[in-house]
């Protein structure tokens, strides 16, 4: 994912790695498609980001990059001007949420979630068993037209897997700090995609009760 | 650099606007000095065709061929229409895009709007006395694929470049000046005829990042006015009479006119008269009993205001200014609404009306280059994505993504020498494809070869104004493939072609106004210096040249007013050729008083 091919500038024909623009006449330069989102954003190929500063670059990046500024541009600069935008944009919807951070982190060491990610983490079987079960009480405590105890038991394991989730996001924070260590990598690699799939299976949950708790308001 | 002026097609109204010097201003119709041009066009059975107040003044008497709110119908197929519209317009079902049953031949939405967008642009080219091609046009932040694209189509066919397209809440921020802001949450409730949309931005010096937006196409002050007509005027009356057009057009009137009357009093007077249905209304309407009629039309524009600030992930309280725009929000219940729901009150300095146009300008001449101190950052509305297996929607990008954005898929085959995959496209929150809209379906073709061998790399892009483009790689060749778009709700790019082949005779039209234009902007530049020269060098006057010149001049100050272009192109010449000798002394004075006064004393 790394390239360092050697690219050259479309105005000034000054030879350069990967950049958004040239280190000699500055004109904007079309990034290889394939580069990495940190290449993008000129940050080190390190997981662990300060996220203010990602914010102000993807700030001060745009209003150098957009395609509204090349409107008037040549073909080059506008189609350089609107593929890099799009690359920016992408990269920082990635990187800016602490999660898509890390999947994509485990995409680039080759690894990957499953799409149909279906079976139940052990650490999380006990919780998703017992919440299970709340939820189906609920159910059958509104459709015999009890709708009353709903609310505040919904409250309650939202609160409950909130909690989870936040203990998740600061192992997940304390994992990404951590790289890159070669000598530990395969550890942090198995923890990294343990923590995701948690993750992943805990949203579920937490959408599977906001929905309960939807049709609990409505009703 | 070329001057792009900002429209925006309003569902009641529509203006347009430019920038002069620093300040954003609205044109105004030269004769009544109104900035407002209704959204109304009236086709008459002469084959005549009224825009604005000449048609709104036909609303009452030929309800039926006069399209007001053709807004609502951007973008939409027959489906869509329901039984309000079916009372109120005639359709020519012939399936796929709505089309109006209108003298001479049905006419589709944009080709409706087209002819509002024309009435725009000669306003704004007698004005600013130059030919008007470049375009920034706004829409309802939650317009979909092909709303938007029926916009641009609009354009098109009024013989205009749609530059850009700009969500009309983000450009009324940028009306608002808040970039002197230096950072700041912003909400934009913005409540149109026929439209509302909620954004929520982030402002950081000059970047207007839209965080989330929301909305509904199809609420707006129109659903206030037929609640009002509903509940206060028609009821009671026989049903066939209520549905008359006459008088459902009548007691819009009349609702719309007594909505407006209570923004500023606490009562007013309804008074519907249609003697030829023998219907005479007469009855005083309370605010009061206004607000508590439509106070569930304006609690339907909470849940998406709710929405956008959980996708942006914030708190009502948060948001540090809340802006108001759209005639709508003129009603003194919508602002409170707004304001207990956020728990502050709202922005109204600047017109609710002007706001939109006044931003879209401002955007056109970031985009013609003349400014960089404003950068805005806008989403896709709604999620986008391609129907699988199982008639199940999977998502590719999901909304608010900030835009451009793209995003890649493979595709094979699934059968021996299958020579096309079919993908069809679809916008929408919800699972299952028959819950979305349907935006397009896509062919692209394949060389003959054994099952899932081909691979073929698909590009859904979705470009700065938030309209989808689809390229297609053979990656086994590299080569690019066509892809053969079929929109689902809209016209063709043959069909636009078709339709800007048929409209030559406005063509001409259009040709014939900007030669008057051009003809008159060259007449003027040449009456100015002509009269300068007469008043700065009466001196190299001979005998008789000035009443020589004087006749030209007032021959040629009666012709560029008219719209015989070629006569005032003749007298421009004419008027050259006779001030020619007097030009020339000027000159040669000048070049002599440049070389040292020697020439002087010869004059």
């Amino acid at each position: 994912m790394t390239t360092v091919a050697v690219l050259r500038c479309w105005r000034c024909a000054h030879e350069h790695s990967a950049t958004l623009f040239c280190p000699r006449c500055s004109a904007v330069q079309p990034l290889p498609p394939q580069t990495d989102y940190f290449t993008v954003f000129g940050l080190p190929l390190r997981p662990a980001i300060d996220e203010a500063g990602l914010t102000q670059r993807y700030y001060d990046l745009s209003r150098r990059l957009h395609p509204d500024l090349y409107q008037a541009g040549t073909a080059e600069e506008k189609d350089a001007s609107l593929k890099n935008t799009v690359l920016l944009n992408r990269a920082y919807r990635t990187l800016r949420d602490l999660i898509t951070r890390g999947q994509y982190w485990l995409e680039m060491q080759g690894e990957a979630l499953g799409k149909e990610n279906n079976r139940v983490p052990p650490t999380l079987a006990a919780l998703v068993f017992e919440v299970q079960e709340k939820l189906a009480e609920i159910r059958d405590a509104r459709a015999a037209g009890d709708g009353e105890v709903d609310i505040a038991t919904l409250t309650e394991i939202r609160a409950d897997l909130d909690g989870q989730m936040q203990r998740l996001r600061t192992a997940l924070v304390g994992n990404l700090e951590q790289w890159p260590e070669p000598s530990r990598s395969q550890e942090l690699l198995v923890q990294l995609k343990r923590l995701l799939s948690e993750i992943a299976y805990l949203r579920t949950l937490l959408r599977d009760v906001e929905k309960e708790s939807e049709v609990s308001w409505n009703a | 650099m070329e001057r792009i002026v900002g429209i925006d097609l309003g569902t009641t109204n529509s203006l347009i606007a430019f920038v002069d010097g620093e300040t954003p201003r609205v044109i105004a119709d030269p004769t009544s000095g109104d900035p407002l041009l209704p959204s109304v066009v009236a086709f008459l059975t002469n084959g005549q065709i009224e825009v604005g107040q000449e048609a709104k003044a036909l609303l009452a008497d030929q309800p039926l061929t006069t399209i007001q709110s053709v807004k609502r119908f951007m973008g939409l197929g027959m489906e869509h229409v329901n039984v309000e519209d079916r009372r109120r317009y005639r359709f020519a079902d012939e399936g796929g895009v709505v089309r109006f049953a209108l003298p001479g031949h049905p006419y589709t939405a944009p080709e409706v709007s087209a002819f509002i967008l024309r009435a725009l642009r000669d306003r704004a080219a007698v004005y600013l006395k130059e030919p008007i091609n470049k375009v920034v046009i706004t829409v309802p932040a939650y317009f979909n694929d092909s709303q938007r694209q029926a916009t641009k189509d609009a354009g098109r066919l009024a013989g205009l470049e749609v530059v850009r397209l700009v969500n009309e809440p983000t450009a009324a921020s940028l009306a608002y000046g808040l970039d002197k802001k230096e950072e700041g949450l912003i909400a934009v409730y913005d409540l149109g005829g026929g439209t509302f949309d909620i954004s929520i931005l982030r402002l950081h010096t000059g970047i207007f990042e839209v965080l989330s937006t929301n909305g509904d196409t199809r609420l707006g002050g129109d659903d206030i006015d037929q609640r009002i007509a509903e509940r206060f005027l028609l009821v009671g009356l026989p049903e066939a009479v209520q549905h008359d057009p006459h008088v459902a057009s009548s007691a819009r009137r009349v609702a719309e006119q007594a909505k407006r009357a209570l923004s500023d009093n606490d009562d007013t007077q309804l008074r519907l008269e249609v003697p030829e249905k023998k219907v005479s209304i007469t009855r005083t309407l309370a605010r009061k009993e206004l607000e508590a009629a439509v106070d569930d039309i304006v609690a339907r524009t909470l849940a998406p205001c709710r929405q956008a600030l959980k996708d942006a992930g914030l708190e009502p309280r948060e948001i540090d200014e809340v802006v108001m725009v759209g005639g709508s929000t003129r009603m003194p219940l919508v602002r409170r609404r707004v304001g207990e729901f956020f728990g502050r009150k709202p922005l109204t300095d600047l017109n609710p009306d002007e706001v939109v146009a006044l931003g879209a300008a401002v955007q056109a001449d970031t985009l013609a280059g003349r400014r960089k101190d404003m950068l805005l950052l806008d989403v896709v509305p709604l999620s986008l994505g391609i129907e699988t297996m199982g008639g199940v929607m999977s998502r590719l990008i999901e909304r608010n993504t900030t835009i451009p954005t793209s995003v890649k898929e493979t595709y094979t085959t699934a059968v021996d020498d299958q020579t096309a995959v079919d993908i069809h496209v679809l916008q929408g929150e919800r699972e299952l494809v028959q819950d979305c809209r349907s935006l397009a379906r896509f062919k692209v073709p394949i060389d003959p070869q054994p099952a899932g061998m081909p691979r073929i790399e698909v590009t859904f892009m979705i470009d700065a104004n938030g309209i989808l483009n689809v390229a297609a790689l053979d990656m086994r060749t590299g080569r690019e493939r066509s892809v053969e778009v079929k929109p689902s709700y809209g016209l063709t790019d043959e069909e636009i072609e078709r339709l800007l082949e048929e409209s030559i005779d406005f063509a001409e039209d259009d040709v014939t106004r900007r030669l008057i234009i051009e003809a008159r902007t060259e007449a003027d530049t040449l009456l100015h210096v002509t009269e300068k020269q007469l008043q700065q060098h009466a001196a190299f006057l001979q005998l008789g040249e000035e009443a020589k010149i004087r006749a030209v001049v007032a021959a040629l100050k009666e012709a560029k007013e008219g719209e015989d272009y070629n006569r005032t192109r003749d007298l421009i010449e004419e008027l050259g050729t006779t001030s020619a000798p007097f030009a020339q002394r000027i000159m040669d004075t000048s070049i002599g008083e440049a070389l040292g006064g020697r020439e002087l004393g010869r004059v």
